[in-house]
């Protein structure tokens, strides 16, 4: 082969771009790195206790937590997100009927819709926060707080989910004459209830992880364990309430995430997948292409 | 075709199920049950407007909250923590997240023991990683940091592996038949199509990371939450109320910009 | 008793749906209308029910204006009002017994609809309207389990249920095979005789048309072309109201094998 035709050049200026974006990155870190008063003996430092704090943890000392109801406020943990979840799924509910587009004037879902997205933009830990003061310590502040900011998510993905609904039933109920509140209680909510209640069990796996932390600041449930046992190094009896809040986690997720998938396909009789898929794009506000 | 109205072959009423029955019993149970444990008080609903403690919210002091050392100076730390935790969490995540993958799994332990591994460190809460920093490294930015290291890398496995899942196998196929080492057949061959994905990805962890951050302090993990947590210790709720609008603009205002690149990439 | 007169329709964005119609229908007639998608047919059904609202005119239902009603008044109206759609409009989720109870919200009170604690006599007239239909036997069965034929008998149970003084049909037929169109059109035409309820069909096959229609209208680009006995229509009238001739497209017997040819009716 000979090189008698002409070759394109490289396109200029796709280094440039490269190297400007390293550049970039490398200010990005150096710039944070400095303010956050590391050493460089501290920075060598670090993997050493880390490491040194990780062999304390084994072996985790269960008993010892146990007989300090480290169980029970596991299951508080539990509770709290449970009750939470019930708060945030009966408030949030009415009011997605009232935030839907094709259900709702404008004057009313405008302003519920802003609700929804100011509630969640303030963190659990925040409310909690304000809660603590007028509800005193404990796990009701705990419970206040996610079931305020389930209100939330729960009530953006369920409004969104009835706007995505066949509106033929609408406008059948309406040619009957059926008043508003008949055709939202027989023309939409057969057809969401069922996404619906999968979406309430899925924010009830994300509480069950949220009300783990609010026990950090004293709204009740085992973030407190696991505080207090940290704050006197007793690192083995921090990796026994660990590893019991990982295990519960973990077993939550697993039978929530069978009993969704049921829901789902049970309801329609045939598969649909892409709505728990699209659960989670709508937690992480990312849209699957 | 042609039935006449009666009482003829009407069926009966189907009973509500057992099983039915039972689920609905043994969830009213729980949730009653449940309730009690957490000390539900619904008349908080009623009383919360009479609290006394309201008062304590009220004025802000907005000359303490623009007071550059008071607020500004621990936000700066804030994004620090933010945006080292991002670019290292993330950095992190690419070649784990390729790991976790069935498509791009080198060999089927390294992609079980990944996907297990990144499963429980998901299922620990992110602020009790920063617990767990702080009372190994000490107190402020630097354990935050790791924390949050820790939590984008959760974070971003999961969603990145997922994007990587869903690439169209044939570039690599193509990378590999041309008998590709696996590294470089994975440059080639699928890095191109996901890589929008991944810089997106990556914009949205910040934006999380931004939020995590503000609570870090917290627990003792630097930025913001820090001078939070000592205002409200010593009863100033009128600061933290303060503090919290600034926080709340400042986090609106950087999702509204994460959330417009977002768009354009991808 | 129903008249419209000069009445028009025109949607947001400007598209004229019907222009200046004028047309009195009395109780007890079956009426068909016709006219290429798009000429208004759907339209027209809707104005009577207050479904769409018309720009200008006036539509007087059983001496009740249409036009400009309070939305109380057009609930009342529409309680009077059965209505069948192309695509069945039922709730796919729940019972066949629960849409057809539907027909009887306008009566029940809200409360009670609500809690789904439906009177019996309630009941009695949804299952007496299943029974018409003849599916009664599948009333406890979810909708979604039903085949295309027997979901739009359920659509006729739960007009039926309102126990309407006019009932309207907009392209009841369109989604289904032609056994199944005839026997749905038949159950429509038994309950016109039957019961005397007012009945307007909307229909895209000419043949089925001239089956069971005693009166037709036609439309053409909104405007009513065409309005005069079944037995008065010629191939002619069909070939003035669509703008063009007629082929086996327009023709249940043929609808299923899309045309190759302009055959005649």
């Amino acid at each position: 082969m000979t090189a008698t035709t002409r070759r394109p050049a490289a396109p200029r200026g796709a280094r440039e771009r490269r190297w400007t974006v390293a550049l970039v990155i490398v200010v990005a870190m150096v710039w944070s790195v400095s303010g956050l008063n590391v050493t460089l003996d501290r920075l060598l430092g670090a993997p050493g206790d880390a490491w040194a704090i990780l062999r304390q943890m084994v072996p985790p000392a269960f008993a010892r937590v146990h007989e300090r109801g480290a169980v029970g406020k596991v299951f508080e943990s539990v509770y709290i997100a449970w009750i939470g979840t019930v708060i945030g799924a009966l408030l949030s509910l009415p009011l997605a009927f009232l935030a839907a587009h094709n259900v709702a004037p404008v004057w009313i879902r405008v302003p519920i819709r802003q609700l929804f997205n100011a509630i969640r933009a303030v963190p659990e830990l925040i409310l909690a926060v304000i809660l603590i003061p007028i509800t005193g310590l404990g796990p009701w502040a705990g419970t206040l707080a996610i079931g305020i900011h389930s209100i939330g998510t729960l009530g953006k993905w369920a409004t969104e989910s009835i706007e995505s609904i066949d509106s033929g039933p609408i406008e059948a109920v309406e040619s009957t004459g059926g008043r508003w509140v008949s055709n939202m209680r027989w023309a939409v909510f057969p057809q969401v209830m069922s996404t619906i209640s999968s979406y309430w069990l899925f924010r009830f796996e994300i509480n069950v992880r949220a009300s783990a932390v609010l026990g950090m600041i004293g709204a009740g449930g085992v973030g407190s364990e696991l505080v207090s046992h940290l704050v006197f190094r007793d690192f083995p009896a921090a990796s026994a309430v660990l590893v019991l809040t990982v295990g519960v986690v973990l077993t939550i997720d697993t039978i929530s995430a069978a009993v969704r998938r049921r829901i789902i396909t049970g309801s329609v009789g045939k598969s649909e997948p892409s709505r728990s898929a699209e659960a989670l794009s709508d937690l992480t506000g990312i849209k699957q292409r | 075709m042609t039935p006449t109205p009666g009482q003829s072959n009407r069926p009966v009423r189907p009973r509500l199920r057992t099983r039915t029955v039972s689920i609905a019993a043994a969830l009213t149970a729980f949730t009653v049950f449940a309730a009690r444990e957490v000390g539900f008080d619904p008349s908080t609903f009623w009383e919360v407007w009479s609290n006394p403690l309201w008062e304590k919210f009220w004025p802000i002091p907005w000359d303490w909250v623009f007071d550059s050392g008071n607020v500004l100076q621990p936000f700066v730390e804030t994004f620090q923590i933010a945006t080292i935790s991002t670019i290292l969490g993330c950095g992190l995540a690419l070649p784990v997240s390729f790991a976790m993958s069935s498509l791009t799994a080198p060999n089927r332990p390294t992609y079980l023991v990944s996907r297990a591994v990144m499963n429980v460190v998901r299922a620990v809460p992110d602020l009790f990683w920063a617990k767990l920093m702080v009372t190994a490294i000490g107190i402020g930015a630097f354990a935050g940091s790791w924390a949050l290291t820790i939590f984008s890398l959760a974070v971003m496995v999961k969603l990145f592996s997922e994007t990587v899942d869903g690439a169209d196998p044939g570039p690599l196929e193509a990378a590999r038949a041309a008998g590709g080492r696996h590294a470089p057949a994975l440059r080639t061959g699928i890095l191109p199509t996901v890589f929008p994905d991944y810089v997106a990805h990556s914009l949205y962890v910040f934006e999380l990371n931004v939020r995590a951050s503000v609570v870090l302090g917290l627990v003792g993990a630097g930025g913001i939450g820090r001078v939070l947590e000592a205002q409200r210790q010593f009863f100033r709720f009128d600061r933290v109320l303060g503090m919290l609008v600034i926080i709340f603009v400042v986090v609106w205002i950087i999702e509204q910009v994460s959330v417009s690149l977002r768009k354009r990439l991808i | 008793m129903i008249r419209l007169e000069d009445l028009s329709v025109t949607y947001p964005g400007g598209v004229e749906a019907l222009r200046g119609i004028d047309l009195t229908i009395d109780d007890g007639e079956f009426v068909v209308v016709v006219g290429l998608s798009g000429a208004g047919k759907s339209t027209l059904l809707r104005v009577l029910n207050g479904l769409v609202t018309a720009t200008s005119g006036s539509v007087v239902v059983d001496g009740t204006q249409v036009v400009g009603a309070s939305p109380a008044t057009l609930r009342q109206v529409r309680s009077r009002i059965g209505m069948i759609f192309q695509t069945f409009n039922l709730v796919n989720r729940t019972s066949v017994l629960n849409n057809v109870l539907m027909g009887r919200l306008s009566v029940v009170p809200a409360w009670r609809s609500t809690l789904g604690l439906w009177p019996a006599e309630d009941r009695e007239a949804a299952m007496v309207a299943l029974e018409r239909v003849g599916i009664v036997d599948k009333a406890y069965v979810r909708a979604s389990n039903l085949s295309g034929g027997q979901q739009q008998r359920v659509g006729i149970a739960r007009a039926l249920a309102q126990e309407p003084r006019l009932m309207l049909a907009d392209e009841p037929v369109a989604a289904l095979d032609p056994v199944t169109s005839r026997q749905v059109m038949g159950d429509l035409q038994k309950i016109n005789r039957e019961l005397g309820i007012t009945t307007l069909v909307n229909l895209h096959f000419l043949d089925l048309a001239k089956e069971y229609g005693r009166r037709l209208i036609g439309l053409r680009d909104g405007e009513m072309v065409f309005d005069g006995d079944i037995a008065d229509v010629t191939d002619e009238t069909f070939r003035d109201i669509y703008g063009r001739s007629i082929t086996d497209e327009d023709l249940l017997a043929m609808g299923d094998s899309p045309a190759d040819g302009t055959e005649d009716v």
